[in-house]
């Protein structure tokens, strides 16, 4: 089809009336997600076998199959849903391309092996909408995703894609959009929760010229990827967002700073932009309205400390990509000294549904400081991990029961932490008298109060930030009994410490001595002195560190002292980890309620265990390096994380009261199989 | 630029707008501790060591670096709160941790009272402030240095870690490392004596202590500016704004009424006199290179030593190099004896060193001259009278008592010597500079075949020349010493006087005209005349006589084929009737 430029909005509003008509067929549509998680289980294959069978029972011209962005369940990858009647099916392979053709699409019959089933309530579900996962989602960025292939901007067109640029452009003049966005009360999605509206008016008054909008989608938060979704599933909602922004705040070019770790976000980016370009919406006089603006895409190396954003400006620049102080605002002297707004992907994906369906519409959404809706990438020991898109205000017991489907195994909640290594882990809940002691001391909780349940905590910019932690880019850990909050906070000081671009001291040397005091903690070499200089130090870190890298930088340490001060004080004076991680700390041990099974052989690295089958096995401690695979493999919970040096103990006491295992009881049977 | 009202530390005062805390705060004389700070550099502000804390009316309140946070209206600084100077102490310790005691901060710890840092000493003298790389950005231009790798594995380094092609070898990220770290390498090992006047690589510097006029010169080969277009920093630091880079030589026309000739000497390259060894061999040097690194602004900082920078044990000081030389200068250069005693004294001075003066006759004729070569001989200087021979490297069997051998003839023991010394100064000759006759050409005075100025007349006119208005002062005229010089150049001064002063000449009455019906324009009487008094006039096409400049020589008068030309009152005319009359 040769391509003619759209040179007004009406241009517009006629080809999507078209393609509209086109289009209603009444099709099946196949959706695969086609997303980097479900690439990476196979997704690639199942297409192809779908496109196989179809071709094999004639039916390429009936079934449309699209290959689509990440709807955000990646747990259950590869997605294939059965539109319209939006049969979803999960973990499909490419032998079930002939089964889903055959029975879904020949038959009209749902292939039952494929169905979700909440690990909850073991029921199964047919239907995307119904969901637990989907349902109590909000889904205004992301639902999108599972109906438009990223590489066609007619899908996007078709879903009213370009309709708020296009209203913007020809019917709202600069300053009216920058009000509807103050409005709508948008905050940046990247971290800092800066009011968007703002950002955009300083930047429209600064005098400078030209000026410059900037996408960060240098995203690089372990384990968040909400911003590489939006812009492999949907990359002209991005570009929309910005061209409405650049008319705002009246510039002329833009940058998307995106990290060359994302090889599809980038190629599907440079395909929409190009699109965008070929059809007059991008570039010069756009829809006809005389306003100019061109998009370049400039990859980024993958330095945590680029997603800074005076850091990403000077990498732009072609620079070392190292932060300087902000006392002169970036919407004053950004890149190359000259005015610029960045912001986070996520927060120009917002601005076209604002400027479409109204200010009003938005704020009504989310809490009073925080509007909108956000999306969190919930990773950790949770059922259903994946990208979940909630309203701002929904409290974390539904993220984490509704959405999340509760922790796997008989595990018990222990903490969640959110905002990416810089955040802080959060206590979810407890009744423990030693934490709740600690608490208290710390006026977390009063003292008439029985527990502190953080649960029923609204999750919104302000809430997250008084609980000591932060919304960040929208990262959320979710951690169980067994993860030790020493070590977290070592974990995270540790990836800091890499990523910090050691430019100013704080930073640079604090966090190398805070890793170290801490790693001295962890093998149970810590003083009671440590803990008040991790505080000391990080009170100095915080004033005086040139760049949020370092000035949060301690809030993993700071946010787990505040709630599990106990843990620290056990590694210290107990000389325990009391979630048995820290290896120095632990010993692994078998106790008598072990069938002798022989599972744990396998794994052991060191060959540390023996034992007949059917017989008691048994660690030798003198091999064992406390790795605790055989911890991970155990199906009886018969190996025991103990205090280092308990470990002979336990296995002499268990030698003395082991029987050998009667006949199998329906229990242990069900829990072998 | 309209000023701002801030507070520091209870001082109220006014700042310009956008300038910095550190700026402002030490107009009023308070102090903040800088480590990566740099007046004329973009504020890096990566050491934190200049916190303060700043506050508004409200409560505001936050730790900001000084020297790069902007001021602005009601602003109140505070340098020294205990949270500033325990942010200040606690970064200086984590810097120790990584860091050995340099003086730069071990200053800082006694300043904030660390006695024992917590984490101990470390052993890196780099200290990542990166001075360095900015000054090789911002300033020189050559971006030859940067930042390598990241977080606490960042280094100051050149790029793939090899030399770098970029470095000018200007020195500045040495000269501004404040630790030491960075060191300049001297890649041949060795101090050339005849670039002792310059710092190891200083494009500015003041020619010599007593250089007039006494300002700077930019060396424009070594000049950052001139190779990079960088730096500027002179520039930038002259409060006069008396540099500018632009500037181009001019030649400029000035009238005058009379011309001083002081145009001196050069000194005789001992270099084709193979038998000494200059050039060859490293300590041997001529006097002026003595005189040079002897001085106390010299690289060696007036010390005497030789190229491997140890101080000589021997020094032998050879006379008359180039004087009194029937292959070179006939003549005496009459300074050198003198200043060889002089080296003597000095040595003696600075040095425990044996001397020995080898000098052909020791010409102490001046006033006080004689006593002060007695003087010498009582400091125990060995004076031998015979002119050094050659001077050769010391056999395997003297080497330890010196590197270089000189022979000479002792005449007064009638015997052949061979001494070995150290290092040996040769006495160079004073002559006449290569482009001394340039100079009588354009002037019209009379040169010797050595090269010397001519006086009008040894006895009775020893300043002026054969051209009237032109005197002569100094060596140009002949090798002289200091109080000579000064002398004669008084004679000259006061001659160019005595015309100034009358403002008009009395001039001869006997000149030559041309008369302008009968010249043919031929200049054969342009090239003639010995004054160049004659000129050929390209609008009337005939030749004209500057009566001012004419002596009336008459060899015009007798060569002009027209006889066009007559001198006044040596007319044909009158010759013919004065011999009527001395016949009559």
């Amino acid at each position: 089809m040769s391509i003619s430029k759209l040179t007004s909005p009406d241009d517009l509003l006629r080809l999507k009336e078209q393609l509209v008509k086109e289009r209603d067929n009444g099709r099946t549509i196949l959706s695969v997600c086609g997303g980097t998680g479900c690439l990476a289980c196979g997704c690639k294959g199942v297409v192809s076998a779908l496109k196989a069978a179809l071709k094999e029972s004639r039916l390429e011209e009936e079934v449309e199959l699209k290959i689509t962005g990440c709807p955000g369940f990646c747990e259950r990858g590869p997605l294939v849903v059965v539109y319209p009647e939006g049969i979803f099916y999960q973990k499909v392979k490419p032998a079930d391309a002939k089964l889903i053709v055959d029975q879904t699409i020949k038959g009209g019959h749902v292939v039952n092996k494929l169905i979700y089933k909440d690990p909850l309530t073991k029921q199964g579900i047919i239907h995307e909408k119904d969901i637990p996962f989907y349902r109590k989602q909000m889904r205004l960025l992301l639902g999108m995703n599972n109906f438009l292939d990223p590489t066609s901007i007619h899908d996007f067109i078709v879903l009213g894609g370009y309709r708020s640029m296009a209203k913007a452009l020809s019917a709202m003049t600069a300053e009216a959009i920058v009000e509807e966005i103050k409005k709508s009360g948008l905050r940046g999605r990247g971290g800092g929760g800066f009011l968007t509206g703002k950002k955009w008016a300083s930047c429209r008054k600064s005098k400078g010229d030209p000026k410059y909008v900037i996408c960060n989608a240098d995203e690089g938060d372990p384990g968040a990827f909400m911003d590489r979704a939006l812009l492999e599933g949907n990359p002209h909602l991005v570009i929309e967002g910005m061209v409405i922004g650049a008319y705002a705040i009246g510039c002329e070019e833009g940058f998307v700073y995106v990290r060359n770790e994302y090889p599809l976000a980038v190629k599907n980016l440079m395909i929409a932009i190009d699109q965008a370009r070929d059809y007059g919406l991008l570039g010069k006089n756009i829809l006809g309205t005389g306003f100019d603006f061109d998009l370049q895409v400039s990859r980024g190396g993958g330095a945590f400390v680029c997603g800074e954003s005076t850091a990403l400006m000077a990498s732009l620049e072609g620079k070392i990509g190292e932060p300087r102080a902000k006392y002169i605002h970036t919407v004053d002297a950004g890149l190359w000294e000259k005015p610029s707004t960045l912001n986070n992907v996520e927060t120009w994906a917002n601005v076209p549904l604002i400027i479409d369906k109204g200010a009003n519409w938005y704020s009504q959404i989310g809490t009073a400081g925080s509007k909108g809706t956000k999306i969190f990438a919930l990773t950790g020991k949770v059922n259903n991990t994946g990208l979940v898109e909630v309203p701002m205000g929904i409290t974390l017991r539904e993220i984490l029961y509704d959405i999340g489907g509760g922790v796997p195994g008989k595990k018990a909640f222990k903490a969640v932490q959110t905002g990416g290594p810089s955040g802080g882990t959060l206590i979810v809940e407890t009744s423990e008298p030693d934490i709740h002691e600690s608490l208290v001391a710390h006026g977390d909780v009063r003292e008439d109060e029985e527990a502190l349940n953080l649960l029923d905590l609204p999750v919104d910019f302000d809430e997250l930030t008084k609980a000591g932690s932060m919304m960040g880019s929208g990262g959320m850990i979710v951690m169980d009994q067994d993860s030790c909050m020493v070590d977290v906070a070592r974990y995270f000081i540790n990836f800091l410490q890499e990523e910090s671009c050691g430019k100013c001291i704080p930073c640079r040397e604090g966090l190398r001595t805070m890793l170290q005091i801490l790693n001295r903690i962890c093998e149970g070499k810590g003083e009671m002195k440590d803990i008040d200089t991790l505080e000391e130090m990080s009170q100095v870190m915080i004033d005086t560190s040139l760049c949020q890298l370092g000035g949060s930088a301690p809030n993993p340490v700071l946010s787990t002292l505040r709630y599990f001060r106990q843990e620290y004080l056990a590694h210290i004076v107990d000389k325990r980890c009391p979630a048995g991680t820290c290896k120095e700390l632990v010993s692994h041990t078998i106790d008598e309620t072990c069938t002798g099974c022989h599972v744990c052989l396998e794994p052991c690295p060191t060959d540390a265990i023996t034992g007949k089958l059917k017989e008691l096995h048994v660690i030798d401690q003198s091999k064992c390096i406390q790795c605790g695979a055989c911890y991970q493999v155990c199906r009886f919970d018969s190996i025991q994380r103990v205090k280092r040096g308990a470990g002979e103990a336990v296995q002499v006491k268990a030698k003395a009261l082991w029987k050998p295992p009667q006949k199998k009881t329906a229990q242990q049977t069900a829990a072998v199989a | 630029m309209p000023k701002i009202n801030i507070v520091i530390d209870g001082h109220s005062l006014q700042a310009e707008e956008g300038t910095y805390i550190l700026q402002a705060a030490k107009e009023v004389g308070i102090e903040i501790p800088t480590l990566c700070y740099y007046p004329h550099m973009v504020p890096y502000a990566a050491c934190r060591i200049c916190a303060v804390e700043a506050r508004n009316e409200r409560g505001w309140t936050k730790v900001v670096t000084a020297c790069n946070y902007p001021v602005w209206e009601g602003l109140h600084v505070h340098t020294n709160t205990p949270r500033v100077l325990n942010a200040r102490r606690m970064n200086l310790e984590l810097l120790l941790s990584q860091s050995k005691p340099v003086p730069v901060l071990q200053k800082l710890a006694d300043d904030l009272g660390i006695t024992e840092p917590r984490w101990g000493y470390g052993t890196d003298t780099c200290i990542k402030c990166g001075l360095c790389v900015r000054i090789c950005d911002e300033v020189v231009g050559a971006h030859a240095l940067a930042f390598g790798n990241r977080g606490v594995d960042r280094e100051i380094t050149t790029p793939f870690h090899l030399e770098s092609e970029d470095c000018i070898l200007c020195g500045a990220c040495a000269r501004y490392c404040p630790t030491g770290h960075i060191k300049m390498t001297d890649i041949e090992g060795r101090i050339l004596h005849s670039e002792l006047l310059l710092g190891p690589n200083a494009a500015i510097t003041i020619p010599f202590r007593q250089a007039v006029p006494n300002v700077p010169r930019i060396h424009t080969n070594q000049c950052i500016h001139m190779k990079t277009g960088g730096c500027m920093l002179c520039a930038k630091v002259c409060p006069k704004e008396c540099i500018h880079f632009d500037d181009q030589d001019e030649f400029e026309e000035f009238d005058v009424g009379a011309v001083i000739v002081a145009t001196g000497f050069q000194d005789f390259d001992p270099t084709p006199m193979l038998q000494f060894g200059y050039g060859k061999y490293p300590n041997v040097i001529s006097a002026i290179e003595f005189e040079q690194m002897n001085s106390a602004g010299s690289p060696t900082g007036g010390k005497i030593v030789m190229e491997n920078g140890k101080e000589p044990r021997s020094i032998a000081i050879l006379h008359c190099i180039g004087s009194r030389d029937q292959n070179y200068h006939k003549y005496c250069s009459r300074v050198c004896c003198m200043y060889a005693l002089k080296f003597a004294h000095l040595v003696t001075e600075k040095t425990s060193a044996e001397i020995y003066q080898l000098y052909i006759d020791m010409r102490s004729f001046g006033k006080g001259y004689e006593e002060f070569y007695q003087r010498i001989l009582d400091e125990g200087v060995h004076v031998i009278r015979g002119k050094g021979a050659e001077v050769v490297p010391t056999k395997h069997k003297r080497a330890d008592e010196g590197d270089l051998l000189v022979r000479c003839e002792d005449t007064l023991i009638s015997k052949f010597r061979e001494i070995p010394v150290d290092m040996v100064i040769l006495c160079t000759a004073l002559e006449a500079r290569k482009d001394a006759s340039d100079i009588a050409r354009k002037l019209n005075i009379s040169m010797g075949a050595d090269g010397w100025f001519i006086e009008a007349h040894p006895k009775l006119a020893p300043v002026s020349t054969t051209t009237d208005g032109v005197f002569l002062a100094g060596v140009c005229q002949g090798a002289k010493d200091i109080p000579d010089t000064v002398a004669q150049a008084g004679a000259a001064a006061a001659q160019a006087m005595k015309l100034m002063s009358k403002g008009e000449i009395m001039m001869d009455a006997a000149y030559a005209v041309i008369r302008e019906e009968f010249c043919s324009g031929c200049k054969i009487c342009n090239d003639l005349c010995p004054y160049t008094a004659i000129s050929y006039d390209e609008l009337k096409k005939i030749s004209t006589v500057n009566s001012a400049l004419c002596k009336a020589c008459g060899t015009c008068v007798a060569a002009c084929p027209s006889g066009a030309i007559v001198a006044r009152h040596f007319t044909d005319e009158q010759i013919y009737a004065q011999i009527e009359g001395i016949l009559a």
